[in-house]
C-alpha cells in the first residue's frame, strides 16, 4: 500500500532518535534523559511496570507533551519544536491506550479523517465542493478501503463507534492510524483489554503492518507473549529511566527487569 | 425496508443517496415552491420567518452541533447582520452586495471572538459568548449615529435592479432561495475535510490534533461560518420586522436560536429544519390552541415561554437526539416491523477514555 513507507525503511537506518530526553511534572521526573534509537523497519517495544514512563515517551514524540531537554529526531529532521497538528504530516501516526476515536461517527468516517494530514484543498473549495475535493474523497476513500481490507473492517464499514466492541474499536483506531501511511507508527498497548483471539489477529496485523507495508513499529505492550512474538528489539524502562535494550529474550532475562518487575 | 447496493464510492459522496431522496426531496422543493400560490400572505410570512430561523440555524448547528462549541451569543451575530445590512442598503449599496457584506462582516467578528473564545471549553465559552451578545447590544445602542440608537432605524425597501423584493411571495422566494444556498454550503463542507476536521473535534481534540487537525484554525473557521450564515439570517430579518431596534436582539433570541438546534437534533441539518419549524410555529399553534382553551389558562402571564421551556425539558430528559433523533427512531420502528428490538437505541456501555493525559 504505502510505496513511500516502504522505500524510506532501508535497512540499519534510525528513524527515530531520542537523545538525553527530560520531561518532568512538578517534582515527578517522569521520564529522565533518557536516550534511545529505533531502527528504520523493526518492531520495537517498550515495557516496564506502571509508571515507568512509556506512555509519556509517546506523548513526548507525538507533541502532546514538551521535553524539558533533549532532543527528537526523525529520520534526521529535529522535531522537537514541531506544533501538534504537523506531527501527522511527518508521518508520525499514533494510537492511545483507552482508544479515542470518534464516537458518534462511522468507522469509515474515522479512517478518512486519518487522511487528514494528506489534505491539500482549502476551506473554500471545500464549501463549493469544487472538482478537485471531489477527486482528493475518491482518493482518500481508496485509502480508508485499503486499510479496511488489511484490517478486515469491511462488516464494520458504515457502523458507529460507539456500537461497537471494544477489540474492534481497538482495531478501528490502528486503522485510522495507518490512514495516516505513517513512516512511524506508535501503538499505546494495543492488547489491552482483547481476548486471546482477538491478540492473536492483532499479531498477524502487526506482521502486516511492520513487514507488508514496511511501517516501523514503536509499542507500548504489556503482553510479554506477543512482545516477543512481534518484536525485533525491546526496550525496558523503570521509573523513567533505561534498564536495557536489546532481543526479547535478553530483556526478559536480565536481572535488573526482573528486579523492576518482580522486586528484589 | 431500502437496501442499496453500492457499486462506486460517488455514491457515499453524492448529496442524494437513492432515488428515494431525490424523489421527497424534489416533491418537497414544489411543494416549498407552490406555497405563495396556495397560502395567504400570513403564512407565507411566517414561513419566510420559518427559513431565516433556518439559516441561522445552520450556522448555529454547525458550531454548537458539529463542532461542539456552544454559543449563547448568536443574537449579536444576527444583530450584526441586520444592522450592517440596513445600513449599507441606506447608503445606496445593491442588494445582494449589501447581504453578502452584511454575512462577510459578522463573518469577521465571528473570527475576531473565536481567537480569544476558542481557548474556551462548555460553560465558560457560553458565558463568554453570552458577554459577546450583551457587548453588540450596548454597541447598537451606544452607537447611534449608525445605529439609531434607543430609536431604531428603518429598513429600507428590499429591491434590486428594480424588482421588488419585499413583496411577501418575493421575499418568501428569497428566503426560500437563500436557505438553500446555505443548506448546499453547509452540506458541502461536511462531506469535505473541513467537516469531518470539526466532527473530530468534537469528539476527540487530542486525536484530533494527532490527525492533523488544527484545533485553533478549525474552530475560528467554524465561528467565522457560522457568524456569516447567521448574518445572512440577520440581513433577512431586517426586513422580515421592518424597523431595527435594539429590542429585538435580546438574550431571549439567542437561547431561541440555541433551543431551536438543541430540540431540532443536534449533529444533523434535519434537525435545522425541524426546530426552525418548531420555534417559528409554535407561537401561531399556541395562539390557536389558546382560543380553545377555558380563559384562565389562556391568559395565563407567561404561557408562551413556559410552554418553550417546558418542551425544551422534556426534550433534553426523553430524547436527546431532538426531533430529528425521534423521527429516525420511528422510521427505524416501521423499516423493520415486525421485527423492531426494543434495545435498538438503548445506550451501551461506555468505555473509558484516555485518563492519562487529563
Amino acid at each position: 500500500m504505502s510505496a513511500a513507507g516502504a522505500a524510506a525503511s532501508g535497512p540499519g537506518r534510525s528513524l527515530l532518535v531520542a537523545e538525553d530526553i527530560a520531561v518532568s511534572f512538578g517534582g515527578v521526573r517522569a521520564v529522565k534523559d533518557l536516550s534511545f534509537t529505533v531502527e528504520a523497519g523493526e518492531v520495537f517495544s517498550i515495557v516496564g511496570p506502571n509508571g515507568a514512563g512509556k506512555t509519556t515517551i509517546f506523548n513526548l514524540v507525538s507533541r502532546i507533551y514538551d521535553v524539558d531537554h533533549g532532543r527528537l529526531l526523525l529520520d534526521g529532521d529535529d522535531i522537537t519544536r514541531v506544533p501538534r497538528h504537523a506531527v501527522a504530516e511527518r508521518g508520525i501516526a499514533r494510537t492511545f491506550q483507552n482508544t479515542e476515536l470518534f464516537e458518534r461517527e462511522t468507522v469509515l468516517h474515522n479512517l478518512l479523517i486519518g487522511c487528514h494530514a494528506h489534505r491539500r484543498t482549502g476551506f473554500l473549495s471545500d464549501l463549493l465542493f469544487v472538482p478537485a475535493v471531489r477527486r482528493q474523497e475518491l482518493e482518500f476513500r481508496r485509502i480508508a478501503e485499503e486499510v479496511i481490507d488489511l484490517l478486515d473492517l469491511q462488516s464494520y464499514r458504515d457502523q458507529v463507534i460507539g456500537n461497537l466492541p471494544y477489540g474492534v474499536r481497538k482495531m478501528v483506531e490502528v486503522g485510522r492510524a495507518l490512514c495516516i501511511r505513517p513512516r512511524l507508527l506508535l501503538l499505546d498497548e494495543p492488547s489491552s483489554g482483547l481476548n486471546p483471539e482477538e491478540t492473536e489477529d492483532l499479531a498477524f496485523a502487526l506482521e502486516d503492518i511492520n513487514q507488508g507495508l514496511g511501517i516501523t513499529v514503536v509499542m507500548v505492550e504489556h503482553d510479554m507473549g506477543l512482545v516477543s512474538r512481534a518484536s525485533h528489539r525491546v526496550m525496558a524502562l523503570a521509573d523513567g529511566a533505561l534498564l536495557t535494550i536489546g532481543a526479547p529474550a535478553e530483556v526478559q532475562r536480565h536481572p535488573e527487569v526482573l528486579k523492576a518487575y518482580l522486586g528484589d | 425496508m431500502r437496501f442499496i447496493r453500492k457499486t462506486r464510492y460517488q455514491q457515499d459522496i453524492a448529496l442524494f443517496r437513492h432515488g428515494g431522496q431525490w424523489f421527497w426531496y424534489s416533491l418537497l422543493l414544489v411543494a416549498a415552491l407552490a406555497a405563495p400560490l396556495l397560502l395567504d400572505r400570513f403564512y407565507l410570512g411566517e414561513l419566510a420567518l420559518v427559513f431565516i430561523y433556518a439559516i441561522a440555524g445552520i450556522g448555529l448547528m454547525l458550531l454548537v452541533g458539529y463542532t461542539g462549541l456552544v454559543s449563547l451569543g448568536h443574537a449579536g451575530f444576527l444583530a450584526i447582520g441586520a444592522y450592517a445590512h440596513a445600513w449599507l442598503l441606506g447608503q445606496g449599496w445593491p442588494f445582494p452586495l449589501a447581504i453578502g457584506s452584511a454575512a462577510a462582516l459578522s463573518a469577521a467578528v465571528g473570527a475576531a471572538i473565536a481567537l480569544p473564545a476558542t481557548r474556551m471549553t462548555g460553560i465558560y465559552l457560553a458565558v463568554a459568548t453570552l458577554a459577546f451578545a450583551v457587548i453588540v447590544e450596548q454597541v447598537i445602542i451606544h452607537w447611534a449615529s449608525v445605529t439609531g440608537g434607543f430609536r431604531g432605524m428603518v429598513v429600507p425597501a428590499a429591491a434590486w435592479l428594480g424588482v421588488d423584493l419585499g413583496g411577501p411571495a418575493a421575499f418568501y422566494v428569497l428566503c426560500l432561495a437563500l436557505l438553500l444556498l446555505c443548506l448546499l454550503l453547509a452540506l458541502n463542507l461536511l462531506r469535505s475535510p473541513s467537516g469531518r476536521a470539526m466532527t473530530a473535534v468534537r469528539d476527540s481534540e487530542l486525536s484530533a490534533e494527532s490527525m492533523g487537525v488544527h484545533l485553533v484554525r478549525t474552530k475560528t473557521l467554524a465561528f467565522a461560518l457560522s457568524a456569516g450564515f447567521t448574518g445572512v439570517a440577520g440581513a433577512l430579518f431586517a426586513h422580515k420586522i421592518g424597523y431595527l431596534a435594539p429590542d429585538a436582539f435580546t438574550l431571549q433570541l439567542s437561547i431561541l436560536l440555541l433551543l431551536m438546534v438543541v430540540v431540532g437534533g443536534l449533529g444533523s441539518l434535519h434537525g435545522v429544519i425541524y426546530g426552525a419549524l418548531f420555534i417559528g410555529l409554535l407561537p401561531q399553534v399556541l395562539a390557536v390552541v389558546r382560543d380553545s382553551v377555558p380563559p384562565a389558562i389562556a391568559q395565563l402571564p407567561g404561557l408562551e415561554p413556559g410552554v418553550f421551556g417546558l418542551i425544551l425539558v422534556l426534550v433534553l430528559i426523553y430524547e436527546p437526539l431532538g426531533i430529528y433523533g425521534r423521527w429516525c427512531k420511528v422510521r427505524a420502528y416501521f423499516d423493520a416491523f415486525p421485527l423492531y428490538r426494543r434495545a435498538t437505541y438503548k445506550r451501551q456501555k461506555q468505555y473509558l477514555r484516555t485518563e492519562r493525559l487529563h
